[in-house]
């Protein structure tokens, strides 16, 4: 399989604060990779990297090109779609909104009218609400926005930020079904960030450990899975 | 109870022209949280390059679309040029620069132009006309139809076009914009020509009135600022009903409490800033303030 996305020694950091210690990760094409780790390892500077909201050097390149001083509106547009932290919701505007946002530079007409329609299959909820303000929905209604905003910006790489934070189990499960989902048949391929390691690496086939700003493991999911001190150790369960 | 109607009618014109440069100071502190005390200097500025247009013999009509493209186009590149560089700036910086910006427009203004006052044209005339027993000149007519033609207009761009979402989104929530793909510092310039060009109309609106020079918007800015407040500086709907709010108050107060009259309107305007910041800081259609410390 090819990397669409590679990571090598990357360092980042905020001010004098550095962050990541050289990390190097690839992504395959098509495929669904985890990043786990504690609080504060830095997985979500990692994805910050990827689309530049930090300052990094080393060199991540996406599709064989490098991502070396573009700026997050083209690495964007180059075809990432990243979700945050929090969710990047835009709450004064409504849902329909929020989800034009996601599709607003694509051409593809037809296109783009079956990829509303996907997206409301997959999150019926958010067909019933298109007029609320975003502001009104419940933290997994949300989660399914940033997702469905996402999926409607046709990228080649999904970056996810904690999909699972602060929902209850039911809906994380549905909400990486849907991930799961996507990844097969629309070939998206996806960076997951997770703490929730079990989960994640249930859909993942693939896992970085980070371990303040360094990578300490990484492998098949099904492997880290089965490895009793990694799991002890890095995972937590 | 005639007389009263009357000068509700004017105080609604007079109040379109206030709404107008009102809601160019929303799109602007909606943009960056700044309130741009140019803004008037800026719209004065336009008027004269309207007043040297129409000099030079072209026909109003077609000097007023121009003149709002060179508003906006120059209002653009005041963005790029002066505020760009600074953008990161601590607020009460850029407050500074905008009230450096005011002084140069209006020197440069007095430079090119002189301070003699000019009369400058109106499209529509003097006469008036018996509405229901309210007598209208068609000069008011015509600047309440025109204000509310520019509001609408920016109303529909704003809502109804990917343009003006993007516009939106990049105002609210820059971050979570750029992610989205929406070239943030260059949808802060597109507001400051919105901003410029609305401002502009206010401007040519108003010059017929007063008369044409440098220092014609300073009066109109303390009324549009008093709109703004009014209406919660944050909401474009609210600088529009604060600018009609204020226009009426504004002619009421002068025509039926004695001491006001012509000269004291002035001190009314910011009679409501102040009022309306003590009572209700986030006027009649603003949000409540929330912060997390």
């Amino acid at each position: 399989m090819t990397a669409l996305l590679e990571m090598k020694e990357v360092h980042a950091g905020y001010g004098q604060t550095s962050v990541l210690h050289g990390v190097s990760l690839v992504v395959p094409e098509g495929g669904i990779v985890s990043l786990l780790g504690a609080n504060g390892a830095g997985k979500t500077t990692t994805l910050r990297a990827i689309t530049g909201g930090v300052r990094w050097s080393g060199d991540i390149k996406f599709g064989g090109r490098s991502l070396r001083r573009m700026s997050t509106e083209d690495v964007v547009r180059g075809g990432i779609a990243h979700v945050p932290e929090g969710r990047g919701i835009l709450t004064e505007l409504t849902v329909d909104e929020n989800l034009k946002l996601g599709s607003h530079l694509r051409r593809d007409g037809a296109e783009v009218r079956k990829d509303y329609d996907r997206v409301f299959e997959y999150f019926p909820v958010l067909k019933e609400r298109r007029r609320l303000s975003a502001s009104t929905l419940s933290g997994g209604e949300q989660q399914m926005l940033a997702l469905a905003r996402a999926f409607l910006m046709k990228p080649r790489l999904m970056l996810l930020d904690e999909p699972s934070l602060g929902l209850a189990p039911m809906i994380v499960r549905s909400i990486f079904e849907i991930i799961r989902s996507i990844n097969q048949s629309s070939r998206v391929t996806v960076l997951l960030v997770e703490q929730n390691a079990r989960i994640a690496l249930d859909l993942s086939t693939h896992a970085y450990v980070l371990e303040v700003g360094r990578v300490a493991v990484e492998g098949e999911s099904e492997e880290l899975q089965g490895n009793e001190s990694v799991r002890r150790s890095y995972l937590g369960y | 109870m005639q007389a009263l109607l009357q000068q509700v009618v004017s105080g609604i014109a007079i109040g379109g022209i206030f709404a107008s440069l009102a809601l160019a100071l929303v799109l602007i502190y909606n943009a960056m949280g700044l309130v741009n005390f140019a803004q008037g200097e800026m719209a004065m500025l336009a008027t004269f390059v309207a007043y040297a247009l129409i000099n030079r013999g072209m026909s109003y009509w077609i000097v007023f679309p121009v003149t709002l493209v060179l508003a906006f186009g120059g209002g653009i590149v005041i963005q790029r040029v002066v505020i760009r560089p600074v953008e990161r700036a601590p607020i009460l910086t850029l407050v500074i620069i905008t009230l450096g910006l005011a002084t140069l427009l209006n020197g440069l203004a007095g430079f090119m132009f002189g301070y003699v006052p000019r009369s400058f044209p109106s499209a529509f005339s003097a006469q008036t006309i018996d509405l229901l027993g309210v007598f209208i000149s068609y000069r008011d007519l015509g600047v309440m139809g025109v204000s509310g033609l520019v509001l609408l207009a920016v109303y529909l761009l704003l809502q109804r076009t990917t343009v003006g979402l993007t516009l939106r989104a990049a105002a609210h929530h820059p971050e979570a914009s750029r992610l989205l793909g929406v070239q943030v510092s260059w949808m802060l310039a597109l507001g400051w020509g919105l901003a410029s060009a609305v401002g502009a109309v206010s401007g040519i609106m108003v010059a017929p009135i007063l008369f044409l020079e440098p220092n014609m918007m300073q009066s109109i800015i303390i009324y549009a600022f008093a709109a703004a407040v009014l209406g919660g500086i944050e909401s474009p709907l609210g600088a529009v009903v604060g600018g009609l709010i204020v226009g009426v108050t504004v002619n009421l107060a002068g025509a039926y409490i004695p001491f006001v009259g012509g000269d004291l309107q002035l001190a009314v305007g910011l009679a409501i800033i102040i009022v309306v910041l003590i009572i209700r800081p986030n006027g009649l259609f603003g949000r409540a303030a929330t912060r997390r410390v």
